[in-house]
């Protein structure tokens, strides 16, 4: 075969996962949607946070806004992982910005699981410098998806990590005797963000329906504990 | 046994206490309502008075009073808000 290819012979070349689907927008506007709700959690409990200076508070604020800017740096990894060449110019760039890309991933999402589930035991459980230790965690993953350069690892250590959260968030909630659906709901952010990270490298053999499934399942929780929140700070 | 009050409520209770005394009260009445030791009550009042909730002013005689400023009533016009929000997402 030359090098030079018909026009004919172009069109019928299977065209490249990013450009063939509406998959860019669907992530976009996920995106997007979900960033929009968890600066408006952030920004709508300012007033009563700057009247108490409530340390669970302010873990649960600071968990929404690491919230935000994991999906938004997840939505720079997905370019990165499906852009075609032609759209960031050189390949070359691409592979020096996919690990990074991965490593901030890595490190707000941490930060924001770290922060939203010590925000609902830290009456419990006295961490005295969190700050530092929770950044020591999500620096630890975030060099773990550098060095390795897949976000199925990143996904791999937060399961682990939420599974501990989950253990220490039921061992105080029985301590509590309160009832368990807010925590739920957080270990459902938990377990939809691992699985977002997830099915970044395995899109290709996931379903459209199944994936928009779960999209819709992940703004339908944000939505609602922006919800809760509004309801509750008017 | 009442339960030990957490930060929030001694706050409360220590800017509804100058409230319903006309917004004025000396340091000594407001010490003995609040039932707080002479070691918190100055630590909550100098965190109240440092947070801008409260603020002292002198009468003629140069009298100290301690009354609310407009913080310290959006603090108590906001105290269900803050502690229904609290308890809704176990914080």
């Amino acid at each position: 075969m030359g090098i030079h290819t018909s026009n004919k012979q172009v069109m019928n070349m299977p065209m490249p996962y990013f450009i063939n689907t509406p998959n860019l927008g669907i992530e976009l506007a996920y995106t997007i949607v979900i960033l929009i709700f968890c600066f408006l959690v952030y920004f709508k409990t300012r007033e009563i946070y700057n009247l108490t200076k409530h340390k669970g508070m302010q873990f649960f604020r600071y968990a929404f806004i690491f919230f935000g800017l994991a999906y938004a740096s997840r939505l720079f990894l997905y370019l990165m992982i499906f852009g075609s060449d032609n759209m960031f110019g050189f390949s070359m760039i691409r592979r020096t910005m996919m690990p990074v890309s991965n490593l901030v991933v890595a490190f707000f999402s941490t930060m924001a699981i770290l922060y939203l589930a010590y925000s609902t035991i830290w009456k419990n459980i006295n961490i005295e410098h969190f700050l530092t230790f929770s950044n020591i965690i999500a620096l630890f993953v975030a060099v773990m998806a550098f060095v390795s350069r897949s976000t199925l690892t990143v996904s791999l250590i937060q399961l682990v990590l939420m599974v501990f959260a989950a253990i220490i968030i039921f061992i105080n909630h029985k301590k509590d005797k309160k009832k368990f659906g807010t925590k739920a709901l957080y270990l459902l952010i938990f377990a939809l963000w691992i699985f977002s990270l997830f099915a970044l490298e395995s899109r290709r053999i996931m379903s459209f329906e199944f994936k928009i499934g779960f999209q819709i399942i992940s703004l339908f929780v944000f939505i609602a504990i922006y919800y809760k929140v509004a309801k509750l700070v008017k | 046994m009442s339960k030990k009050r957490d930060r929030l409520e001694v706050i409360y209770d220590f800017l509804k206490i100058i409230q319903d005394n006309h917004n004025s009260i000396k340091p000594t009445p407001l010490l003995r309502k609040t039932n707080l030791s002479s070691q918190s009550f100055l630590e909550y009042y100098k965190e109240l008075l440092s947070g801008g909730f409260i603020r002292d002013i002198y009468n003629k005689q140069n009298k100290k009073f301690i009354t609310l400023t407009d913080k310290g009533f959006k603090y108590l016009g906001k105290y269900k808000t803050i502690i229904g929000f609290i308890g809704e997402f176990e914080l």
